[in-house]
Formats: C-alpha cells, structure tokens, sequence
C-alpha cells in the first residue's frame, strides 16, 4: 500500500533496515516472562512487537499468515512448557497444529528460519531476552522478507 | 470487404513489430499442459490446435481483480484516490467466433446505464484477430444458440486456415483495415502468379436437435415456472456451487467491490463475482437469502443468460463456447436443461 | 455388475426405508458420467458403474444440501475412496452411520479425468491415489456389489504426486517458492477446490467472513497463497485423498502435492490415516503428551 511503502523508505533513508518480528505469546507463561524481563530491566532488540494471547491453543495458522502478509519479517510463536499450560491442554493441541503448518510452510518454500517456536516460562525472562537477541541477529542477517513482501 | 494473407511464419514479425511500439500481443499458448491466452513474445509460443482455450477475453477486458481506487485513513478524514486506468494497445490473436460474439455482450453491460471507463478503455485499445474454427467437440453448441464457426460479428480481422497452415484475412472493420494497412508488409496479398491454397473446411457443429429456443423463451417467460422447484430442483440438483461455469464464461460479467487494507489505509477493488456463490442474494442487515439453495442459484445462471439478458440487450446472453460444460465437475450440461426445458 | 447395482437399488427403494439413491449415471450423450439421484424404483436402470464414475459422492450427504436431505434417508453408491470420506465425515458428526445406507462397489481403479477415457483403462491414465489404493474392496458398507479382488498396494506411496512431492522436498526453499507462486498466481479464487471437497462443508467459510476478511478474496498472489494455505490446514489431517480438488481446479493448480504432503507429515508424526476407522479422532482435535518437538526452542 502507499503509505506503507513511503513509510518504509523513509525509514530506509534515515537508519539501516531493522526487522520487524511479531511475536504471538500466551498470556500467562511467556507474557509474564516478557514481563519479568523488562521488570527486571534486561535490555534486548526491539524489533519485537509482541500480541498478546490468552494461550497457544487460540493461535489460527491465519494469525501467522496474516502477519507475514502485513510484513513482518519472522513470526515467533511462544507458550508454556507441555504440561504447565493454564488450561491443562492448549499447548498440546496448538503444537499439534505447528508440526503441520511447519511442514506445510517449508514445503510452499518459506525460509523456517523465519518462523520459530518456542517454549518460554514465566520465571524464563533470561531465555526470553536470548530468544529475542538471537532471532533479531537471525534475521537482519537474511534481510526483508522480500517474496512476501513482494505479493 | 478486402482480403489479405497472412503466413504463419510471418507471425513473429508481426509480433516483434507491434510489441516493439509499446503494444500487448495475446495469443493461446501451452501453459502446463492447458492452454491459455496469454502475453506472447513470438510466433512459436502460439499453439493453433485449439478448440477455446481455457480463459476467455473477459480476462482481458474486464480482470479478476483491479483496483478502482487508493484509500487513506487520516486523523480527520478518509481520502479517496481513484484510479485512472491507461491500458497498452493490445492484440488478441485467435479469438473464436463464439468469444468474439461474446464481446459485444460484455459491452452491453458496461455501457448500459454507467459507462464503465474500466471496461471501455481497455476495449477500445484491443484489437480482435478471430480465426474461424475447424476442429470442434461434443461441447461446442454455438450454431444452437445463433452463432456459426466461421461468424466475424466481433472481430476486426476474421482468419481462415488453408490448407498450407496459413491464413486468409478478411478484413471486417474499419479498424481491422487499419491494422493490415499499417503492417502491409506482413498481411500480404494472395501469391503473385497463383491461387492461394485451398482453404480447410470450417467444421459443421450441428444444431441440437432437441432445442427449441423459442419453446425455452415461452416457458421462461411464464413466471409460474419460476416457482416450479421440482422441475429445477431434479435437473440442478447436482450443482455443487463452485463458480467454475461463471468464471469460464466469457459473458458472465458480475463482479462485487471490497476494500482491502489495513487501518492506515488500502486498495478498493473490483472482482469476479458468481451467482453460484452461497452468499451471493444474501441480504445486508438481516441475512435472508432468497437464493438459499444451490439449485435456485443454477436456475438463476439459466434465467440470466436466456431470459433476463435477451429482454434487456441485443446482444447474446450465451454463445455456445461450451466452456461451461467441460469444466463442470459434475457435468451439469447446460444443453441438457435446454433440451429439458423445450420438452415441457 | 451394474446389474447388480441396479436390483440392490432398486429393491432398497421399493423397500420404502430408503427413499433416494445417489448414484452415477449417463449424460444423455453417453459419454461422461455424472451424479444422478434416483427416487423412483422404475428408473434405477440410469445407475451405472464404470471407469468413468470419478465423483466423489460424498459430497451430496454433507450440511449444506439441505433439499437433497428434504429427499429423505439416502443410499449412496460409493468407491473405496468415497467410503473414507464417509467416515470422516461420521466420525466428525456430520453424517449418522444409520442415517445413510452405504453400497460399496468394488472398484479396479477410475480415470484421472473423464476426457482421458478412450475405451480402456490403462495406468496411465489412472491418478495416482488408485495405484496406492488399499480400498478397492469397500472397507465400510451396507450391501457391496461387484466381485472382491485382489490388489496389493505397493509399501511405500509411489507414483506421480508421491514423486513429485519427493522432488520438491529435495529443491532449496526458492526454487519450491517459485513452483509454488507460478501455481497460486494462476488461482481466480473461483472456490472450486472448497465446493467440491465433501470435508470443506462449512456452511460460512472463512473466506466469506468479511468483518475482517481474514482471507482476502481477490485473486492477487498475496490473497491465493493465504487461501491454499488455509485450506490445507484445515483439512490437516482429514483429507482422503479423494483428487476431485485438483480435478474441479479450472486452471490446474496441483492440488493434490499441497494435501498429501501434509496427510505425509501427519501419518509421519501421529501414524494416522484418515477414513479408515468412523469411530477414531482426527488428529488435531486429540493430542499426545509425547507428541515431538524437535523444532521448538
């Protein structure tokens, strides 16, 4: 869209090209651990923007798809460990639902890089800040999701 | 009426020539093993051995999806970009004469009671280079409905294969003349000192025996039919409601507006629509659907091109391409309700 | 065999229990098959079974055909392959088992399309879900007709789609993006894929939901690409391999590669099958505690 793309250049003009990374996050395991790290005032990349879920189990493959469209340049996916999830069985059912839509992605020829999933607990702020630091580096060294982009 | 002739080596000349002045050439060509119209840069793309292709013209003329306007969402107010097309001079090459009588059909629509500049810019800059058929198959049905193989109505340039594999050209518009002016070296007259080669035979598609247009007028008109559920109910009650029948047609011509963007602002489109679809008649505020059931829909694909269209326009609601037909997964034969109906 | 067909339908009918058959018949050139639905018992003569009779009828017990089930309760002619999507579609609620009256015929394989068909059924022109299938002897029926045969499927899925699926998998993510993007680009959104397949039977898809649209509906690349994507996940899991998808597709898009790789994936994860069983649970609506995660951090 143009506002976007005038958006997008002007930015390019000013600061080298950071990535965008949407995290969707359940609410009482790695929201709190996001929670403890900033409270705890550990610093990290900001590329993150962070939505906010009440478990893993809501997560739609949609969600992920439609963040890739609205142009982020990695989704990270992150909930309670197997068998800590608020509601007993959430995260079960929702990594069920990513061992096919991981399969699905690569074959379409998506870069998994681009899409990762974690495990992040509330008491793991220290993981959390990694998790972030690493995925940022990850991605500024593949560059703009520019196939999707390009759509 | 003037003829020329034109040879099938010639063809890449002709291409490179009016693609080099800014210009679109579309002609079938082999897409993964179907064959489709599309943009082509020489006379080898180009397959000749086709009944219709795939798509039609009305992908040309009138896209799947364009945008007609750019939107952006401010503090105070929304801002309405539209969007001015300016389409490239385009040649479509191969067009048979069933989707060449469709053209004028699409047009009766878009210049009814709006002009649509969408539509009518990109008409205007489109030249239509028919070839008269020789082959055909069991789906074809063109001579029922009132149009023949070798029919010009809608093309500029009407071809007809020899038996060489080259074409004689017959010009049938003023604009069709100025294009065979303009490229005289390449639609060149018959051989100096000979007869050109005999011409192949235009194939003969025999009108449908059990057809009866105007028993089908008749029975249209009478609205009681309208409400006769059983009679559609048995002869549509395998349509499944996929759209293929209405995205193939070349006459088929609705289409719904969205908005596609995000809060900052996005793109209104125009796109393909289909009777066929669940949501089609569904009503805003309230979802009654008057429409609720597939069959209703069917007949209302039935209705539209044999009753609504013909009272409103001269030009034809059905050409006969028989796209319908083959690309039914269920093979819900238009002809067959056709027949049906001329028995009742 | 068609006889058969035809005395089964017709003393179902005279019956009184049963009060539709659905079935395949002629059109009236006689040269493709197409879905019939016969009520009265003097015309189960127009019931055939041949190479021809590729629909999958599964699709005409689904929600959505509220005046096929005004006819009452239905006895459908289904091929191996059809009865699978029966019983995932009983196993979802969708269809009660005693609801529907099942004639399993044996069937030795049909045409990959009805245009192939020039009097005899070769390999060739067979789809690829025939070569594998393990189901030419109805697993779930009424009444079968036809005499059983023998056929034994090879170990490992093999044939076009297979190996086209192993090709892919082994080209780098770009070349598969563009195989994928040439595909997709070529999609009008004509929603055929969705009508056809007997599992996609709800009756507002996602794609119709427009406060927002989650998908977007015009046939740009961006909007194919999350449609296909949607579509395969929701039939994780559920699909049967039934090819009308692909078969419906007006501009070829190789459906088929996108279904079996995920029905691949999950058979490889949670050895399941579907179709075979009508009491089992898709397998994204149960779960394992053990289920692997070697690719979460």
């Amino acid at each position: 869209m143009a506002t976007e793309e005038a958006a997008i250049e002007n930015t390019e003009q000013k600061a080298p090209w950071e990535p965008k990374i949407t995290a969707f996050v359940c609410n009482w395991c790695t929201y709190a651990g996001a929670d403890l790290a900033g409270t705890s005032r550990m610093e990290y990349r900001p590329n993150v923007r962070i939505i906010k879920l009440p478990c893993t189990g809501r997560i739609d493959p949609l969600f992920i798809i439609k963040a890739f469209e609205r142009g982020s340049d990695a989704v990270l996916v992150s909930g309670c460990h197997p068998g800590d999830c608020h509601y007993t069985t959430g995260n079960y059912h929702a990594r069920r639902r990513w061992i096919a839509f991981n399969s699905l992605m690569k074959f379409v020829g998506i870069d998994l890089r681009r899409l990762q999933f974690s495990w992040v607990s509330a008491s793991e702020a220290i993981k959390w800040v990694d998790l972030i630091n690493n995925l940022t580096t990850e991605v500024k060294d593949l560059g703009p999701f520019v196939d999707y982009k390009k759509l | 009426m003037s003829e020329s002739y034109l040879k099938k080596e010639n063809l890449t000349k002709l291409i490179e020539a009016f693609t080099g002045g800014g210009g679109v050439f579309i002609a079938p060509t082999v897409e993964d093993r179907q064959i489709f119209y599309r943009p082509v840069s020489t006379g080898e793309e180009i397959t000749f051995d086709y009944i219709v292709p795939k798509n039609s013209h009305k992908e040309i003329l009138f896209p799947q999806t364009e945008v007609v306007a750019n939107y952006r969402i401010g503090k105070d107010a929304v801002d309405v970009e539209g969007v001015e097309i300016d389409p490239p001079e385009t040649v479509f090459f191969g067009i048979r004469p069933c989707d060449a009588a469709s053209v004028a059909s699409l047009r009766s629509v878009f210049t009814w009671d709006f002009i649509d500049t969408y539509y009518t810019k990109r008409e205007e800059k489109t030249l239509f280079i028919g070839v008269a058929c020789t082959i055909a198959d069991d789906s074809c049905f063109c001579t029922t409905v009132g149009v023949t193989p070798d029919g010009s109505e809608g093309s500029d340039l009407l071809l007809k294969e020899t038996e060489g594999g080259n074409y004689i050209v017959e010009v049938v518009t003023e604009r069709g003349g100025e294009f065979v002016k303009r490229f005289d070296d390449i639609f060149t007259g018959p051989a100096p000192g000979g007869a050109v080669d005999g011409m192949k035979p235009i194939v003969d598609v025999p009108v449908l025996e059990g057809v009866n247009r105007e028993k089908i007028h008749d029975f249209l008109k009478n609205t009681d039919h309208y409400e006769n559920n059983a009679l559609w109910g048995e002869m549509a009650r395998k349509c499944m409601g996929c759209g293929a029948c209405t995205f193939g047609c070349p006459t088929c011509h609705c289409f719904d507006i969205i908005d596609e963007g995000t809060a900052f602002g996005g793109e209104r489109r125009k796109n393909w629509d289909a009777c066929q679809f669940d949501f089609f008649t569904t009503h805003a505020g309230g979802g009654h659907n008057p429409r609720d059931t597939q069959y209703k829909r069917w007949r209302n694909r039935f209705m539209c091109k044999f009753n609504y269209y013909p009272n409103k326009f001269t030009s034809k609601g059905c050409v006969g391409c028989g796209r319908c037909i083959r690309v039914c997964p269920v093979r819900l034969d238009i002809t067959e309700v056709m027949e049906d109906i001329s028995q009742q | 065999m068609e006889k058969a067909l035809q005395d089964k339908a017709r003393e179902l009918l005279e019956a009184g229990d049963v009060k539709v058959v659905i079935g395949y018949g002629w059109n009236k050139r006689k040269t493709q098959t197409t879905p019939v639905f016969i009520t009265d018992p003097a015309d189960v003569e127009r019931l055939v079974f041949n190479p021809l009779c590729v629909n999958n009828l599964s699709l005409y017990l689904t929600r959505q055909y509220k005046d096929i089930q005004a006819l009452g309760k239905p006895a459908i002619v289904a091929k191996g392959c059809d009865i699978r999507t029966i019983a995932v579609l009983i196993a979802e609620g969708q269809v009660a088992r005693d609801g529907i009256v099942i004639i399993g015929a044996v069937c030795n394989g049909v045409v990959y399309r009805q245009e192939l068909w020039k009097g005899e059924l070769t390999p060739e022109i067979m789809p690829t879900k025939c070569h594998n299938c393990d189901v030419r002897n109805p697993h779930i029926a009424d009444h079968i007709v036809g005499d059983p045969v023998d056929f034994q499927p090879p170990d490992d899925p093999s044939g076009m789609v297979y190996d086209k699926i192993g090709a892919l998998d082994g080209q780098e993510d770009g070349d598969r993006w563009s195989f994928w993007m040439e595909h997709f680009e070529r999609c009008v959104k004509c929603y055929a894929c969705s009508k056809i397949c007997p599992l996609c039977y709800c009756e507002r898809c996602i794609v119709e939901k427009n406060m927002p649209q989650w998908i977007e509906t015009s046939a740009h690349a961006r909007g194919n690409l999350a449609w296909n994507l949607t579509r395969a996940m929701h039939l994780a899991g559920r699909c049967t391999f039934c090819g009308e998808c692909e078969r419906a597709c007006p501009v070829d898009i190789p459906l088929n590669l996108v279904n079996q790789k995920l029905a691949l994936t999950i058979d490889d994860a949670f050895e399941y099958k579907s179709g075979y069983d009508e009491n089992e649970h898709p397998p994204l609506i149960v779960y394992s505690p053990d289920d692997e995660e070697n690719f979460i951090k």
